[in-house]
């Protein structure tokens, strides 16, 4: 059977069908690069909080963690490697089907008015139960968000499931669709094929006469998978749209838990593998030699399709309550997420010995995907210390995790992305990349910067700092703000970007190589910059001592009376927000603030005195626990102005 | 810093710094101008074969840090007779500790439960190194065994999200001589 183009490899003729899959991935790319400009500038208030600088009360902390974790990771990274699939599945002669073009519009409008949904549940209703909203916490919001908020989130988070389930539905028309109906009339074989099983069978599963093309078996691995994996959290977030507005239904939380992670592991590779895909597709090209890959590689990936939805437990290897099989499962986790790193090692075997000894084309795309491997090994092996349980029962959910997945979604995911971009933006739009310099310099300045951030978090989370904390405690304060600089420096190299693409899309860029030395230079620069500012960070955390920000907080809140309060020195005012973000209203009623906690005294009914109410906060009693390592004496003084001032009258 | 973070960060260091010269050294070797032509096919078919005794190392080394590690899990752990036990709730955003002080030297069973949602039971010395963790989950009881060596004051940590007020959720054990 000879084929047009298609299984051996060819791109498409230019033509409607190479338009449809242009358009797609355009679309696609656009819309998340805007999401990666609003969840990145979250990212950053969040550093610059939890370092004291600007710091936000905690419940706006929380907020924006939970709309900066989805956004970046689902509605940027995720959303982006979802689009360029068509672009590469094109470029090795798979065309869009018509019913492959309308089910990926249909996710892209999904995703679209989930991640919008999230954004305003958020940043406007104050939802912040983390990305991973861990049921049941939707339901115990502490008085800072009500039933029809949490309808509204779960509600967006399923659609930006149904936005997943729709691109596997499109991915797999696509790549079992026209390209190789004429090799097999039989589905299943289709799978075979698509899955790469001519690599091993060649009789029964080659096409034209070769194997499919390399990135085709990632994107059907993937495609296949995440149907399997968003099912069940699809039916656990209609549950819990349900909770919402029906207290009395529940659902077992341990269950509940593995569902969430059942998905939670699986949608990381929704990531990594379109992302494989799209260097399996560059890294050739960028090299002028074929992908260096044996058949072994075709085994990994059987292992990766199987392995992906049964290690799941691997997030919650810190669980096994008594009486329960999750001991047993957790310890049987180990060895199968061990097992997926083969795929990952071996792409990486593949990757890097295609480019060793070649004439490799070190432009912004080639240096951007090769910086890309560099944090798929440091991201894959830190992940390696997680899923080892010996390991991972010291750093499970302290910062190293959060070292690790940055490494992972923007140094290794996102570089790919920007090497998309650079790569195949011009053929995209038609117009030439405004300018590779500068597109390499925000590479290196964007890699630099990122690691050494991650750096940071990783060297805390071995100290055992905790993750989503608002305000962490004092002993992590010089790392943390060592952060900050890298932070902003992140934001404003993603400004270099931001004008090659105003440029590019403006007609500016020229068919033009700039004299070496010049590009050489500004590089240069770039480089030594971003060396320079990790360096200082880095130096500023080891030998800089700082006064904690609680001390600096002190003195400079105004001591202002109030009338109502009753007592000295407190601003009812300022009482009335630390009340909220301090979670008071967990334990204690107080109508007024609309709160009706029962684990604590009914400070409406006990109605103490200013005195009481500075020693119980600042000292604790019983189960409520000390306040005046938190919150400064004046910010006890307002909290006592507060509550003296509403107490009874709610 | 915990014994194992510290097995941790040397390990991870070693094979990062390998990786990363690894990687030098490839993205150096495109540099070559001496060698401008690409490799030859029978070179690159030599390295795809390669790629089968690159599977078989890597099956090796997970396997010796499979076998390495999978006997020190925390699972499974019984208490002794003369165990203290100490039953501990989980609330947003405090630990009812029951507050008699425990011993040290003879081992403590905690029994963990938690009143609204999930919790992460983590202890630290008064330093701030981080002993143990575990998580605490609503209508489950978490158990976990631990002996104290030194008389002191232990500070709670809360490392599994809880709500506005989880940094805040903050408690101490008193154990002495």
């Amino acid at each position: 059977v000879n084929l047009r183009g298609g299984p051996a490899g060819e791109p498409l003729e230019p033509g409607p069908e190479l338009d449809r899959a242009r358009l797609l991935t355009l679309r696609y790319v656009i819309a998340s690069t805007v999401i990666l400009g609003a969840a990145g500038i979250l990212g950053v208030i969040m550093r610059d909080s939890q370092a004291g600088v600007d710091r936000v009360p905690d419940a706006w902390f929380y907020a924006i963690m939970t709309a900066h974790g989805l956004g970046a990771f689902v509605g940027w990274a995720a959303f982006a490697v979802m689009g360029f699939s068509y672009w590469v599945l094109a470029q090795v002669g798979f065309p869009v089907s018509p019913l492959g073009d309308r089910l990926a519009k249909a996710a892209w409008w999904a995703m679209v008015v989930g991640v919008a949904g999230v954004v305003i549940t958020c940043l406007v209703f104050k939802f912040g139960g983390s990305w991973v909203f861990l049921y049941p916490i939707a339901f115990h919001s502490a008085g800072e968000w009500g039933r029809w908020t949490s309808f509204f989130f779960n509600g967006s988070v399923l659609l930006a499931g149904v936005s997943i389930l729709l691109w596997c539905g499109s991915i797999l028309v696509t790549v079992l669709g026209p390209a190789l109906h004429a090799v097999s009339t039989n589905v299943f074989n289709r799978i075979g094929v698509a899955l790469g099983f001519g690599y091993l069978a060649p009789q029964r599963f080659a096409t034209n006469p070769r194997p499919v093309p390399y990135p085709v078996i990632p994107l059907t691995v993937i495609a296949l998978d995440m149907i399997v994996a968003t099912i069940p959290l699809a039916v656990l977030l209609v549950e819990m749209m349900i909770q919402s507005l029906t207290p009395s239904v529940s659902v077992d939380p341990l269950l509940a838990k593995n569902v969430l992670w059942f998905f939670g592991h699986p949608v990381v590779y929704l990531l990594l593998f379109p992302a494989v895909a799209m260097a399996y597709h560059l890294v050739p090209r960028l090299a002028g030699r074929p992908l260096v890959a044996g058949n072994v590689i075709t085994i990994g990936w059987v292992i990766a399709v199987t392995a992906n939805v049964i290690i799941w437990a691997h997030h919650i290897y810190v669980d096994y309550p008594e009486g329960t099989p999750q001991a047993a499962i957790n310890t049987a986790m180990q060895p199968l997420t061990f097992s997926v790193t083969i795929v990952s090692a071996l792409s990486l075997y593949s990757l890097f010995f295609t480019i060793y000894r070649s004439n490799y084309e070190w432009s912004a795309a080639g240096t951007a995907v090769y910086l890309a491997l560099v944090g798929w090994l440091l991201a894959g092996l830190s992940g390696l210390v997680n899923a080892t349980i010996y390991f991972d029962v010291v750093v499970h959910n302290t910062l190293w995790v959060v070292g690790h997945f940055h490494q992972m979604a923007l140094l290794n995911i996102g570089l790919v992305i920007f090497a998309g971009i650079y790569a195949w933006l011009p053929d995209l739009i038609g117009k030439p990349l405004y300018s590779d310099t500068m597109g390499r310099c925000h590479i290196w300045l964007t890699f630099l910067l990122g690691t050494t951030n991650s750096a940071l978090w990783i060297w805390q989370g071995l100290h055992g700092a905790p993750r989503r904390f608002a305000v962490l405690p004092h002993r992590y304060d010089e790392v943390t703000q060592a952060g900050v600089p890298l932070a902003i420096g992140l934001a404003l190299a993603q400004l270099l970007f931001v004008w090659n693409m105003v440029q590019t899309f403006r007609g500016k860029g020229v068919d033009r190589v700039p004299a070496p030395s010049a590009s050489r230079r500004m590089l240069a620069i770039a480089v030594v910059a971003g060396i320079a500012l990790s360096g200082a960070s880095f130096g500023w955390a080891a030998g800089h001592k700082v006064g904690s920000t609680t001390t600096s907080a002190a003195t400079t809140a105004p001591a202002t009376t109030t009338t109502a309060g009753g007592g000295g020195g407190g601003n009812a005012a300022a009482g009335k927000a630390l009340f909220a973000s301090s979670g008071c209203s967990g334990c204690h009623t107080l109508a007024a603030a609309g709160a009706s906690g029962t684990v604590g005294p009914n400070l409406d009914q006990k109605k103490p005195s200013y005195a009481v109410i500075l020693d119980r906060v600042a000292n604790g009693k019983g189960v409520m626990p000390p306040y005046k390592g938190q919150l400064t004496p004046q910010q006890i003084r307002d909290v006592a102005a507060y509550v003296r001032s509403v107490e009874g009258k709610g | 810093v915990n014994r194992v973070a510290v097995i941790i960060a040397v390990a991870y260091s070693i094979v990062s710094v390998v990786a990363i010269v690894f990687m030098l050294v490839v993205a150096r070797s495109t540099r070559n101008r001496r060698r401008p032509e690409p490799e030859s096919e029978h070179d690159l078919q030599r390295l795809r074969e390669s790629e089968k005794a690159w599977f078989v190392v890597l099956v090796v080394l997970l396997a010796v840090l499979l076998f390495a590690t999978i006997f020190f899990t925390p699972y499974g752990r019984t208490a002794p007779k003369n165990a203290q036990v100490e039953r501990i709730k989980a609330v947003q955003f405090a630990w009812l500790v029951p507050g008699k002080p425990l011993k040290a030297g003879t081992a403590v069973e905690f029994v963990l439960t938690s009143a609204d949602v999930n919790h992460g039971f983590a202890v630290y010395t008064a330093a701030g190194k981080l002993l143990f963790m575990v998580q605490v989950m609503p209508e489950q009881t978490q158990k976990y065994v631990y002996t104290f060596r030194h008389p002191g004051t232990y500070t709670i940590l809360c490392l599994e999200f809880c709500g506005v007020g989880h940094s805040k959720m903050q408690g101490e054990l008193k154990v002495v001589a």
